[in-house]
């Protein structure tokens, strides 16, 4: 139950997504001149290109960032849970994703029906990982913490997520 | 000495103004109201100002009042006998003064959240919001809004725990929808079967820029 204030166990991303874990890095996520914050809401539109996404830490740590939605096609009936839209990993400390490798290019929120939550998650790897990880068949159905577990990644060092829903075809006045 | 007498006159004043609730609320048949949970005196402030405070919403949603009053007076209520409550078939509605004219400054024993419209424009308003909510999944509406239709959605769920056709035809007179009705009934037993109510959670964010009303997020659990 929300006895606890914490944003994402409020949003409910501790527990479909990811488990409850300790913030370790400082992880800011901008797009264009828009910061995100738990919960806040961002336009498709203006979600079509990759964020700016800058990690504290040091710089011989490597980090792997992915973003996934867990509720596609939509909150009522998460069939596709979860949907995948970016996986970046090896990238070192203190930058940004544009400096790791970039196994799953990224996809816009293009939520169809409802309001979808889209999470951020980043990893710390013990070793890097460059060619062992091939990107999976399906963006559907993904699991992030099979994920995890898969490369042995453990819990997540900072998560954030955003709110998006389809924009009204007219503009609204 | 002056200062003594002066809080002996007091002490008696409040004793007297103790005694009487106290003997009223003994005369009176108790009731058992819920107590609101440990989680209501969480408030941690946190420098974040939206999506906090979820225990808030929560614990007020069960409504400790003092039906203890308000119970005794349905009974010989007249307005109610003459059948100005509305939704008679979604539980009592109590008219604004059911006390003789008498305006209260605190919202003892008042249940029903009137949302600033006419009873029929409400039911409306609140049948539209469950419909949409049940279509797709989460929906953000000021937070009066949200918290007034938690007890709809819930109903709806219910019916279509029951399964039976009655409830089906029941569905479908609240529901403006018929997919969403048999969409419903065809996989709450799966998704809803061990829950015991509390089908909704509701998840409290930005107030909106023309108004600066709250708003929240609401979505079936």
């Amino acid at each position: 139950m929300a006895a606890s204030v914490d944003p994402l166990v409020v949003g409910r991303v501790i527990g479909d997504v990811v488990d409850m874990f300790v913030p370790a890095i400082n992880m800011s996520v901008y797009y264009g001149s828009k910061h995100v914050s738990n919960g806040c809401d961002i336009k498709p539109s203006m979600a079509v290109n990759p964020p700016k996404v800058t990690i504290s830490g040091h710089s011989d740590e490597l980090y792997t960032l992915v973003m996934t939605d867990p509720d596609a096609p939509s909150p009522s009936e998460p069939s596709m849970r979860e949907w995948v839209h970016w996986i970046v990993s090896d990238i070192p400390g203190g930058t940004n994703p544009t400096r790791g490798k970039d196994i799953l290019s990224y996809v816009g929120p293009r939520p169809p029906v409802g309001i979808h939550r889209y999470i951020l998650v980043l990893f710390q790897q013990q070793m890097p990982l460059g060619n062992m990880l091939e990107p999976p068949q399906n963006r559907a159905n993904f699991n992030t913490r099979l994920f995890a577990a898969h490369l042995n990644l453990g819990l997540p060092v900072a998560t954030v997520y955003f709110n998006a829903q389809k924009e009204p075809a007219n503009k609204r006045r | 000495m002056a200062l003594s007498m002066a809080m002996a006159v007091d002490a008696t004043s409040c004793t007297s103004n103790r005694w009487s609730m106290a003997s009223l609320r003994t005369a009176l048949p108790s009731s058992s109201s819920s107590s609101t949970s440990a989680a209501a005196t969480i408030r941690l402030p946190s420098s974040r100002c939206q999506c906090l405070q979820q225990c808030i919403s929560l614990s007020r949603s069960r409504r400790q009042q003092q039906p203890v009053l308000t119970r005794s007076f349905t009974a010989i209520n007249p307005l109610s006998s003459l059948g100005f409550s509305d939704n008679t078939t979604f539980g009592h509605a109590f008219p604004a003064v059911d006390n003789g004219s008498r305006f209260f400054a605190m919202r003892h024993g008042r249940r029903v959240p009137k949302l600033n419209r006419p009873p029929d424009q409400r039911r409306a308003l609140l049948r539209g919001l469950t419909t949409q909510l049940l279509k797709h999944g989460r929906i953000k509406t000021t937070r009066a809004r949200a918290s007034a239709m938690r007890k709809y959605v819930d109903k709806m769920i219910t019916l279509a725990k029951e399964g039976s056709l009655h409830k089906r035809r029941q569905a479908l007179g609240f529901i403006y929808e018929k997919q969403i009705v048999h969409a419903l009934f065809a996989e709450v037993p799966d998704r809803y079967g061990e829950r015991n109510g509390g089908y909704t959670r509701i998840i409290r964010t930005l107030p909106r820029r023309g108004d600066n009303a709250p708003m929240a997020y609401i979505e079936l659990v």
